[in-house]
Order: C-alpha cells, then structure tokens, then sequence
C-alpha cells in the first residue's frame, strides 16, 4: 500500500484507560511519528508548581527540597489552555491569568497526654491533600486517595506553611510539566526493513522476544525476498501519563501543537515569499 | 499399566532405602557418627554478623582504649606510685588507686554535669572524663589518705567503657543526637573528630634475621620494656660474629661477649651455638680464634675490653666516685643490652642462652641463605592503636606531672617557717591541668613527642572524614605505616600473602602511600596484652624443661624444640605435637585467653607463644577428624538468638588464629575442600576484603586495580553521612537529596550499614555511544532525570567566629544594619539579610558578597579604658562582618550561639546550597570507572528501549575493554533482573547473584538474556542498528564538582611585593603562563604577546633611568647625580625594578645601560 495515495494518516487505538493509552498510527512517515512522540514529552503544556514562597518551615526537609518536591507534584491541566504563560502575560511576577495558586499550612500540634506514648504513631505524612487550590481545575492529581503523594513527614511541634504559584509551562523547560512518563515506541516487529540487526549468538528466533506489537501484524514469509525500498507503516505507540490530563488529549494537544508549528511556519514562509518577491520584484 | 509399573517404582524406592540404609549404617561405623547426608552449613557467614555484633566493625580501637583506661593506666600508676621530696626524707606520696569518672561538661556553674559527644561536636568542647587518683601521703607526723582526688581531663573514646553512648539503644542514642550506625573509635577534641590511626611497627623482642646493609647477615631484636626500648643485633662482619649495640663504640666479638656475661669456657660456648652440628662448629670456630687473638680469656678480661669500647655514659653530677669501667661494662650488659631478657641476682645464663640462641640463628643463616626472615611477613609486625600510644603519653605526662610536684614540694618543704601545716593535697589540687592540656595538644595536633623513647611523630592523630560514612568507616580501618614515604623500596609496599584474611588486598591509597597505608579485613581483631606469668605456669606443667639447666647439646637434639614466650626463651620440649596440641586444647576449651597463639618454626625447632598485643588475628571454624565443628545446629541456633558469636568460642567451635599460627595450619578455604590435613575452615572467602572494598559487587570479576580505585572513590562520595547529619555543623558537609541503596548489594553493604546510609543512585545506564560528548569517559546525562532529582545533592559550609574579650575589658560585639545617612528606612542590600541580633536569620537566601554575622570589633583592645572615659575612641568599633563568598547564592541552614570552654561566645552559621548536576561534575560506579559529565541532553532526544525507558546516564562502551571490568556488566545484569523481579540482588565477593540466574529472569520478563535491549534513538525515531547493554548500575556522585573548581580573572588582586597577580583560585589569582608556555612563544617568535603577557599584563612598572650613572631614578629626577639630565622613561617589570632595589640593599650596583635600538 502506498502511502501517499491511501488518504492520509490513520490511527487506530488498541487501549485507552485512565492514564495510559496503545495506539497504531499508520499511514504516515516516520519523522511525522517520532515529532509526535517528541512532542508530547516535550512540548504540551501543563500546569506545575513553579514558585514556593515559605512562610515557615521547621520540618526536617529543607526549603529547596520541599520546593522541589512541590514542583514534581502533577497538577490536573485538562483546563490548561484558558491560562496564559507567564511570559505572554502583562503581570510582572504572576497574576490569575497566568497562574494558579496553592497553599498548605500543616501544624502538628503536641499532644501533652500522647507525648510519652510509644504506641501512638505521631508522624504526621503531608501529602498533595494538603495542598489546597485556589482553582478547581488546577489542582493535585489525586487519583489514589489511599496514596496520596508524600511531600514532608511531619513530628508533633512542626509546621509547614507555604503559598505556591502553579504556572503553566512545557516540558522542554523542566521536566515535571511533562504529561507523559515515558512513550514507548515501536515499528515494524518483525525487522522486516532491516532497520536492526540483532546480535545473536545462534539465532534470532530462539534468543530475541518478538514484541508483543507483533500481533498486529503478519509474521514474514522466510522465503519472501527482501523489499529494500519498503517503508515503515505502522508505528506502535503507547504512553502513560501523570494525570495531568487524559492520555488521549496530550495526543490531541500534541497533534495541534504539530499543527500550529507548521502553521506557524507556513504564515512566516508566506510572508518570506511576498516580501522577497517584492524586493526581487517579480 | 500405569498402575503396576507405579507399584513397580515403589518396590524399587523400597530397594534402595533399604541399601541405603545399610549404607548409612556402614558410614557410620566408618565415619564415627557423621551422617553422609548431614546437611552442610552452607550459611555458615551469618557467623560475621554475629561477629560484627560482638565485636562491631572498630572494636579494635575501642577494646584497646578499654584496655588502657581500665587496666594499663592501674599499671601505670604501680610502676610510678612514689613522689619523694629530697628535703623531707620523711615525707611520701603514694598513688593507691586510680579510674576514670563519666565524661563532665567542664564549665564550672554547669546544672546538669553529663553531656553528649554531641555537644562536644556543637560548642568546640574536649570530650572528656576526669581522672581521680587515691592517694596517701604524709602530713605533718600522720598519714592521711584521700580518694577521689582528680589530677586531670583524660579524653573519652567515643563508644568506649566509659562513653556515655555505649549500651545504649536507637532511641537513647537518638535524643542524644548521636547516629546509631556511627562506630565510634574516635575522639572529640576541641569540636573536632579525631582518630588515632592504628600504626604499623616491627614487632618487639622477637630476634629477627635480616641482611644488613653491606649484605652480611644479622640477627637483631628491639628490646621494649617499660624503662627503656634499644637495639640489640648479633651480626657477622667478614665471616667472624659480632655482638652491636648503640651503648657500646665498636663491636664485640661474640665470644667476647658471652666470655664478659661469665661463659668462659669454650666449649660450652661452642656447644650452646652449635650443639653437636660439626657445619655449626666449622662456621663459629674463628670466633674463639679471634677471642684468644686478643688475649682475652677471663671474664674479668672480656669486662674491661668490652669497658673500654663503652660510649661516654651520661652520667648525673652527684656519683662522685667514679666506678671501674669493667662494673660499668657488667652493669651495661645486664640492664642495656638486651634489656628484655632480664638478669637477676646477676644470673646471666639465661641472657647467654639468649645471646647463643641469636648467634646460631645467624650461623645458620649464613650456611642458609633461605633462613633470613621475611621483615615484611605480616607475622612480624605489631599494630599500635590508640590505647597504646595513649598509655605512653599518659606515662609521660604523668612522670612530668610528678616531676613538677615533686619540685613544688620541696619549693615550699624548704622554707625554714611555713604559717600553715604542709598538705600535699592542696598542691595537687591546684597543679594546674598539665595532663589534660597534655592530651589534647597531642590528639588535636597530632605529634606524639615522647622524650623518654625518643619518640617523636607527628600525624599520628587524623580528622575523621566525614565526606560520606564510608570515608569515615574507612577511616577508622586505616593502617599507617612507619616506613619513609620516599624509600623506593618495593618490599614493604608489596602485597603479602600472610596479609590474606588480615588486611584488605584493595584497600589502598595510589601514589606516594601505596601500600603503606592498609585497611583491616572485616573480620579482624587487634589483641591487647595479656598477663604472661598463667602461660609460663602452664608451659612449665605441660612439660617444659627450664633451658638454664641444660647444656648445648641438650638443647640441640634432633627431637627438641625450644619453647618461646613473647620471644623469651621458656626452655625446651621434647614432645613437640603433645605439647602444642595440649595447649591448643587448653586455648579451646577457654582456660587461657582465646586471643593466645601457638605455632611451630619447624626451621629453627622453636614454638612461639604470643600474648602481647597488636597481633591481628581472625576467627576461623575448627575441624576436628576431617570435618568441620560448626553445624547445620549450631547455625540454626545462631539465627534464632539462641547462640552467640562468643558462644561458639567458649563451645571450642572456632578460634582465633593470628598470623603466625595461621601460616602453621592448613585452612580450606570451603567445606568441599577439605583434605584430611586440613585443620581449620574459613568461615566465608569475602573477608578477605575490608569494609570499604566490599562495597563492590562482583570484585572478583575485575581487574584488580579498579577495586583499589573503587576504594579511594567510594570515600568522596556523596551521600548520607549519619542519622545525625542534619544536626550537625561540619566545616564542610555534602549531602545527597535522594540517595539510593544500590539494587546489587552485598553482605558486607549490608553487615556495615551502607544500605541504610548510603552514597548513590541507581542510574538507569546505557552502554552506548552518544553524541560525541562522551568520549574519554565522559557521560552524558538525561535533563528529566536531573530535573527529577538525579545527582542533586546539597553542600553546607560552615562559617564560625568568636566574640572575644580582651584584656582590657573590651569585647567584639554584634551590630545591627548600618543606617544610611540620607535614607534611614532603606537597608543596604549588603546588609538585608540581618535580623535584628546582627546575625542573618534562618532560611534567608543569601547572596555574594552580603553580610550575615555583623561583628564589630574594638580598635583598642590592649590600653586600658578608664571606666568613665569620656574618649569617644576609647570606645570606638570596627566593622568586622563576615560576609558571604560563594558563586552562588545560598541559604542560611541554621545558625549556633554558645559559648566555649573559657567563656567565649561563639557563632557559627551554617551556609547550606542545593546543586543540580552540571557539565564536568564528577560521577563514578563502583568499579573505578569514574567520569565527567560531558553534556546533558533533552529526554526527548534521549535514545529509548522498546518499553519507553529513557536512560539516566549513558556511558560510553570504550571504558570497558582496557578496564576489564567485567563486575561492572554483571552488576547491570543483576540490577536489571532485581529490578524485573522486585527484589535486591546480591554481588557479594566471590559469591552473589550468578549471571545464569539473572539471565533466566530476564528471559523470563521477555527480555534478552544478554541484557541488551532495543533501543530507538529519539532523534530520528530509527531503531539503533546495534543493541544496547541497557540496565540499573549503581552510580556515586564524587565530590568534586565544578562550581568549587572553576575559575577566570580578567583584572584582579596582586601581591603587595611584587606586583603581580596572585596565585590561586581562593585569592582569585591569575593563571599562570608558564616556563613551557613561555618558551613554546619564544620558539614561535611572538615576542610582542610575550611582552604583553609577560609584563603589560603583569606587572607593568614606570621608571626613571639615569642615563649617566645607570641608576634608577625618581620622577625625572636622578638623586645620584643630582641633575635631571638624561632621564629616560621606560617601562619594566616591577619584579625587575624590585630586584634592583635589593641588589642595591645588598651593596651591588646594577646600572642600566641604554641604547637606541632603531
């Protein structure tokens, strides 16, 4: 099947649960596939905690330790695109349009009558519960109420208050506004193009696995002759998110940002092409 | 069919039972009990923890300071009981008792009087304990005594008997700040952990035959006794035998010599050194040849030869009557020479014997050259630790102490009329604190001077590393050797095969040190001394005969081996095996002390005893009639609690062999090899290594240097430090953020506590080239990874000063921001971060160059003030802030007000910043393959396995084959089959997880066998046409990172003298262009950039030269001339105007003569 003739791109989804998603995208080149896969580690934007202003800490972890800890917290971002980045932004630091504030303030007080108590476990776990957002869309991705994510474990007498700034931003900057944690990624099971070379000590079928993608399509005819100007059509995908946002829109968001990037680029190459033209004069 | 054939297999099991049976029955007739199928202890190292429980990793150094406070300092106190005056011959001081109290805080108005090494640590304070003294003296016509009278500090050994730590559960420990992993074995003195290294020596009275250096033999031994320590050696010079000793000019003939010790006769002489050996007597004969030559012999003759070779004696004022040199020689033999072997009631028989018994071994060594023994044999060597070198001190200290008492008695006894009646207590009490001040300037600084030994080393003490834990338990292992770090001689730097089980083959420093400063093995033990007098009791029930009653030939017979005790001769035995065997079973059933050893020298007929101390010594397992001791029971019952590592002991299971005894008995290394000679097991082969080598998984797949560089970088990396970390505040103290046990431990990680404090992340490597930015080792970092926490790590620097006072009553003192004249609400940036007490408060972010403690300090601190002076100056400050000189901005970590011993306030800040990796930062595995990180990359473009994993790290694969280490590969096999599996994996020293296994769980979880993946480069999307080695390696973050490093300078600070700029990172100096660099420039003719930077750059100088006299003058202005004629400017170095000037201070004129060169 050729490619450029069979109407475009296709994509077919194997599995799509909460946080993660298989799919097939066929039908279309293997830079196109690998940009996707690019783009949406790199490139969608989500919301993070990019500021920490503490108020007091006398937990054992340090400022920059829990700041950073904050940072790597997911933060749901389904609604990202109604907020600004801060650098498009009019605000000097950050303002509402561009960021979404939490806050926590976690005391434990000492229990007098506990104190000497050895039985009573008194460590406080500070969690993503506890960071309490100002923004119902923005807010810590607490799928497992059971376990929530740790932040600082806390002793009677300590406290933890701080204010943070969440922001929106990419993944090229810091990797916790990463949708993803990792894609897998994968074409032609089978090495029927011969992109690979295995290195076997006997033989290939008895020492390597054949992926589990394989399924999906037809196992090689040994006697079949070697087409070296075939093309890779299938791209096996699959990727897991933070849940941040549903699997299904980072690979949307990511289309569109592809999207807007050639957009983009045709509008400058337009403009590049009437404005030579004018200088050239013709 | 099924069934009958099934009915068929039952009646053949039926069979074989039955033969088995008998088997079983005839095995036990044959094999006395031992069942065939008797399981083998195969987990027979859980004896190492319980070792390690019993004994703890450095109970070396705390079992030795045990010794001295509880037993050597009693000893030491009998031997100096006495202070006498010369004016009062009525009066005494006796010294009855002695012990050392619980440590004390020292300040005086003090509540509670306990405190923690913590504290210690915190406030600057000595960590230790009074010492009191009984005592019993002599006031006026009665004798009082007095108990308890303190005479001084005596610093406490961390975990020691007297440590308020010791037997002290975690949370005991906890609210004491103290880390419960911590081994203590060090000291606090003045704020600052100290160790006393354990020091290697030759060991003491044992008669050692070496070649001396114009390559004749010679037998020499040191003589050590409380008194005195000297050298004695029986050598040979042309063929004929000399006795040599420092206190005697010129040799002595050997014969001479005994002739002089009252062996006249010949053939006695002959007969003690030769027996009946007719080689013996053909070698020794010219020796009495030589001895009538020179007429001598009586012994009166042999006295007054050996008088007159005697070195001018110093001898005291007060003997006036000078004695006859022959009594001079007799008294000079009897106490000075050989001072060990001891004469009393001037019996010298047994010193003869002694003196015979050195001849012949120099006889026989020089008819046998293979019988000059081994200096570097681990057997002749003896380890020092801190009780001993403390006990010496203290000696010192304490005869000094006496010493001054004694002159200050008699100061006041000799004043005709006192107004009160002499009590000797109250000098005592208030003598000052020469002991204490004695202790701590020795451990703080180091230099253990002893005029008494002429003893006089400087580095004996070390801080303890406290870079990571394994640098400080690495520490504690040390070994340092006494041989000159220049020698370039290979011997003693050579790894011995005695070192085996003893000292760690890896553990050792590169370069100038190598091989002179070892590390204990894990399951080593230093014996302290041990009383003798129950030996000699025994050696003389179990059948030995006293040697002063024999003669030579008896002493010499085929059969007969002389028995020796600390290297004393005991006497003889005849029934060699019955008497060895004897005593080993006395040793095993725990009627002497375990640590006693006994060995035979089938060479020189001899069986040494040994219980002094600083042998190392290890246990191993007993085999008795082919199999070993320990079972499968015994074991089980060690695992429930039932049985304790000392259990086994006293049970006669294992015992404690030193190296000597261990050379004399056959060990199998395991239970499958043993052979019937076989007379010990080992109880597991990793201990050969120390506790910093076993921290390598696999070692034994690498090459062997790589293990000895794992050992050096293990100790700078980063990590967790103690439980305590954060509490305390350390000069320096770097801390990684998350820090991981690795996936591949071992059971030494295990048994030393490295997995609950560790220095590394498990790092999910690629071995694979990648972008170029990795070549020469360099490795190339994941962005996300180090976005998500990889390799972070924190680095608190601690700033300290003292508000001192100063004589005259003036004091530094803290001042708030400065208020700036024309807007006093707006504080300085320089001074933001100041609280109101002038010092920056807690989690303030600092940056360069700002102040956070503003100390002022008086500008008169030595003329008196007058109480009212209304002299503003009298009272003026100035500033003396400290202000912060980083990079990098930091953080205020905590902030310590307290005082000091002597009243001082005191302010330490600790300065805390958070790093993330960057280019060129340090990181290394645990297989000596150290590297840089060369360039960190996008994860996007990161090179991704099949499943979406995206490496940490990628490593380049050319650092594998030139280092061959191949533990490095395996160790990622292991750790990706543990990570598949969930669990841990072990790579435990000849031993561990084996590489089959790991490669069927790989297979299992659908991987390949050989750990290689298929991997897709994430910049095109294509997969790698070669498979990558892809897998967890454990990864150490090193201490060098380039924050601390770099460094440029455009213009900056010059010397004051020369002009030039200064030298070095700290003094923001700048770089040099060197001798080499100079000449590659000459060379290329670039003489206007080596003028440039030679001296534009440099230090460019104006100057005035007089034409007419040559001399350099001022401002058009020749003062040697008077005249300003002729003035030429010019421009020189100022180095060269520099040199002129002090050539002229020095009375020689350099005139400059000038020409027009165009």
């Amino acid at each position: 099947m050729d490619m450029f003739n069979a109407g475009g791109p296709e994509v077919s989804i194997r599995s799509l649960k909460k946080d993660s998603m298989k799919f097939v995208l066929s039908n279309c080149d293997l830079s196109v596939a690998n940009a996707l896969r690019r783009v949406m580690i790199a490139e969608v934007p989500t919301m993070a905690i990019d500021m920490v202003e503490i108020e007091s800490n006398t937990t054992v972890l340090t400022d920059e330790f829990i700041a950073h800890r904050l940072g790597m917290i997911p933060l749901t971002s389904f609604d990202v695109d109604r907020i600004q980045y801060t650098r498009d932004c009019t605000c000097t630091l950050y303002c509402p349009n561009c960021s979404v504030e939490l806050t926590l303030h976690v005391k434990v007080n000492v229990d007098i009558d506990e104190m000497n108590d050895a039985t009573i476990d008194k460590t406080r776990h500070v969690t993503s519960i506890d960071l309490i957002s100002s923004d119902e869309s923005v807010k810590p991705v607490t799928d497992d109420k059971a376990h929530p994510i740790l932040i600082v474990k806390m002793r009677p007498g300590q406290e933890l208050k701080l204010k943070c700034i969440a922001k929106k931003g990419v993944a090229k900057e810091h990797a916790k506004w990463s949708p993803v944690y990792g894609v897998a990624f994968e074409y032609d099971p089978y090495n029927k193009l011969r992109h690979s070379h295995y290195w076997i000590e006997e033989s290939v079928e008895s020492e390597w696995f054949v992926s589990p993608n394989a399924q999906e399509e037809t196992p090689p005819d040994p006697n079949e002759p070697f087409d070296y100007n075939a093309k890779p059509e299938k791209y096996y995908m699959e990727l897991e998110t933070s849940g941040c946002m549903k699997p299904e829109d980072v690979v949307l968001r990511a289309m569109t940002i592809m999207q807007d990037k050639l957009g983009g680029l045709q509008i400058k190459l337009d403009d590049e092409v009437t404005g030579e033209a004018q200088r050239w004069g013709y | 069919m099924a069934s009958s054939s099934s009915k068929h297999m039952g009646d053949l099991k039926q069979d074989v039972n039955d033969k088995m049976k008998g088997a079983q029955a005839h095995a036990e007739a044959l094999f006395g009990g031992k069942n065939l199928a008797d399981p083998i202890p195969t987990d027979k190292w859980k004896l190492l923890p319980a070792f390690l429980k019993v004994k703890g990793l450095v109970k070396q150094h705390i079992d030795s300071f045990n010794y001295f406070i509880n037993v050597d300092l009693e000893k030491i106190i009998r031997a100096n009981e006495r202070v006498k005056s010369d004016v009062d011959p009525h009066f005494y001081l006796k010294y009855t008792g002695i012990r050392v109290g619980a440590p004390e805080r020292p300040d005086q108005d003090a509540i509670s009087r306990t405190y923690t090494p913590h504290e210690c640590r915190l406030r600057d304070l000595t960590y230790a304990a009074p010492i009191f003294v009984d005592i019993e003296y002599v006031r006026g016509r009665q004798i009082v005594r007095r108990r308890g009278v303190p005479i001084g500090r005596m610093p406490i050994m961390l975990r020691s008997s007297h440590c308020v730590l010791t037997a002290k559960n975690e949370l005991e420990l906890a609210r004491m700040n103290e880390c419960p992993l911590d081994p203590g074995g060090y000291f606090v003195v003045k704020g600052v952990e100290k160790v006393i290294l354990v020091q290697e020596q030759m060991s003491k009275n044992r008669i050692l035959v070496d070649i001396d250096r114009k390559g004749f033999v010679q037998a020499g031994v040191t003589s050590s006794t409380m008194e005195r320590k000297s050298k004695t050696y029986v050598g040979t010079k042309n063929g004929m035998i000399y006795l040599r000793h420092n206190s005697i000019a010129e040799d002595v003939p050997i014969v001479v010599a005994l002739k002089a010790m009252g062996m006249q006769s010949d053939k006695e002489i002959t007969m003690l050194v030769c027996g009946q050996e007719s080689k013996y007597v053909d070698k020794f004969a010219p020796n009495l040849e030589e001895c009538s030559k020179r007429g001598i012999f009586t012994q009166q003759q042999a006295l007054d030869f050996i008088g007159s070779k005697i070195k001018a004696p110093k001898r005291s004022f007060n003997t006036t009557v000078r004695r006859p040199l022959s009594e001079e020689a007799l008294e000079i033999l009897a106490t000075v020479v050989l001072a060990h072997v001891e004469v009393h009631d001037n019996n010298f028989r047994p010193k003869c014997i002694y003196i015979a018994v050195m001849a012949r071994r120099v006889v026989m060594a020089m008819l046998r050259g293979d019988l000059i023994d081994d200096r570097d044999y681990v057997g002749n060597k003896r380890l020092e630790l801190a009780g001993q070198l403390l006990s010496l001190l203290f000696e010192d200290l304490f005869k000094k102490f006496n010493t001054d008492l004694k002159m200050n008695i008699d100061k006041v006894l000799k004043k005709p009329n006192r107004t009160q009646e002499f009590d000797v207590y109250n000098q005592l009490l208030f003598h000052g604190d020469h002991i204490t001040s004695g202790f701590v300037r020795a451990i703080s600084s180091g230099n253990w001077s002893l005029k008494r030994f002429k003893m006089e080393r400087a580095g004996v003490t070390q801080v303890l590393s406290r870079l990571s834990f394994i640098a400080a338990l690495g520490m504690m292992t040390r070994i340092s050797s006494q041989f000159e770090k220049t020698r370039k001689v290979s011997g003693p730097r050579a790894l011995q095969p005695s070192q085996w089980g003893m000292l760690c083959p890896s553990d050792t420093p590169e370069g100038e040190a190598c091989g002179l400063v070892k590390n204990l093995a894990l399951m080593t033990h230093i014996t302290v001394d041990d009383e003798e007098e129950p030996l000699v009791k025994l050696a003389y029930i179990l059948g030995v005969e006293d040697v002063s009653l024999l003669t030579g030939p008896e002493i010499y017979l085929p059969d007969t081996f002389m028995v020796f005790l600390n290297g004393s001769i005991l006497g003889i035995t005849r029934h060699c095996k019955k008497f060895v065997a004897a005593f080993r079973r006395m040793r095993r059933a725990g009627r002497i002390s375990e640590f006693v050893s006994i060995f035979v020298n089938d060479h020189h007929q001899a069986i040494h005893i040994s219980c002094d101390g600083g042998r190392i010594c290890r246990p191993l397992i007993i085999i008795e009639n082919g199999r070993p001791r320990v079972r499968t029971e015994h074991i089980t019952a060690l695992s429930q609690g039932k049985m304790t590592f000392d259990d086994f002991l006293k049970r006669g299971l294992i015992e404690y062999l030193d190296v000597n005894e261990e050379s004399d008995s056959n060990i199998a290394l395991y239970e499958r090899e043993i052979i019937p000679e076989s007379t010990h097991l080992e109880i597991e082969p990793f201990t050969v290594l120390g506790a910093v080598a076993g921290l390598i998984p696999y070692p034994h797949h690498n090459q062997s240097p790589r293990n000895t560089y794992q050992c050096a970088m293990g100790k700078q990396a980063i990590g967790a430090i103690a439980y305590n970390q954060l509490n305390r505040i350390d000069t320096l103290l770097y801390l990684m953020v998350y820090p991981q046990q690795p996936m591949v431990k071992t059971k030494t990680i295990e048994m030393t506590g490295y997995d609950k404090l560790p220095a590394g992340q498990n790092a999910t490597v690629a071995v694979m080239s990648n972008s170029g930015y990795d070549i020469e080792d360099a490795l190339v970092l994941n962005k996300a990874s180090v976005d998500r926490g990889y390799g972070r790590c924190q680095v608190l620097r601690k700033y300290a000063t003292l508000l001192r006072q100063y004589p005259n009553g003036s004091y530094d003192r803290l001042a708030d921001p400065p208020i700036q004249p024309d807007d006093p609400l707006v504080v300085q940036e320089k001074f933001d971060v100041l609280d109101a007490d002038g010092i920056a408060s807690v989690g303030e972010r600092l940056k360069p160059g700002q102040v956070y403690i503003n100390k002022q300090v008086p500008t008169n601190t030595s003329q008196d003030i007058g109480v009212n002076s209304r002299d503003p100056t009298a009272n003026a400050y100035k500033n003396a802030p400290m202000s912060y000189k980083s990079a990098m901005p930091g953080f205020v970590d905590k902030v310590l007000m307290t005082t000091t011993e002597n009243d001082q306030t005191l302010i330490k800040a600790l300065i805390r910043q958070t790093r993330r990796p960057e280019l060129g930062d340090k990181f290394s595995s645990r297989h000596g393959q150290k590297g840089v990180c060369g360039i960190i990359i996008q994860q996007e473009d990161m090179p991704f396995s099949d499943l979406g994993v995206y490496p940490d790290v990628i490593m380049n694969p050319h650092g594998f084959p030139s280092r061959m280490t191949v533990g490095k590969m395996i160790e990622l096999l292991a750790g990706k089959a543990g990570v598949l599996r969930g669990q841990l994996q072990y790579g435990t020293a000849f031993g561990g997880s084996k590489v089959e296994d790991m490669s069927r769980i790989l297979i299992e979880a659908g991987f390949s066998y050989s750990g290689k993946d298929y991997v897709t480069s994430g910049v095109t999307g294509e997969p790698l046409s070669a498979y990558i080695y892809f897998g967890p390696i454990y990864y150490q973050k090193l201490k060098h990172m380039v924050m601390d490093k770099m460094h440029s300078r455009s213009r900056g600070p010059r010397a004051v003298l020369t002009r030039q700029p200064t030298e070095g990172r700290s003094r923001d100096g700048g770089l040099r262009l060197g001798e080499m660099e100079r000449d590659c420039l000459i060379g290329y003719g670039a003489s206007m950039l080596l003028l440039e930077r030679l001296m534009i750059s440099s230090d460019i100088f104006e100057i005035y030269v007089c034409e007419m006299c040559g001399l350099l003058g001022y401002a058009g202005w020749c003062q040697h001339c008077k005249s300003s004629k002729g003035m030429s400017k010019m421009q020189i170095p100022y180095a060269c105007k520099l040199l002129f000037q002090e050539l002229q201070s020095m009375n020689v004129v350099p005139r400059l003569q000038l020409q027009n060169v165009f």
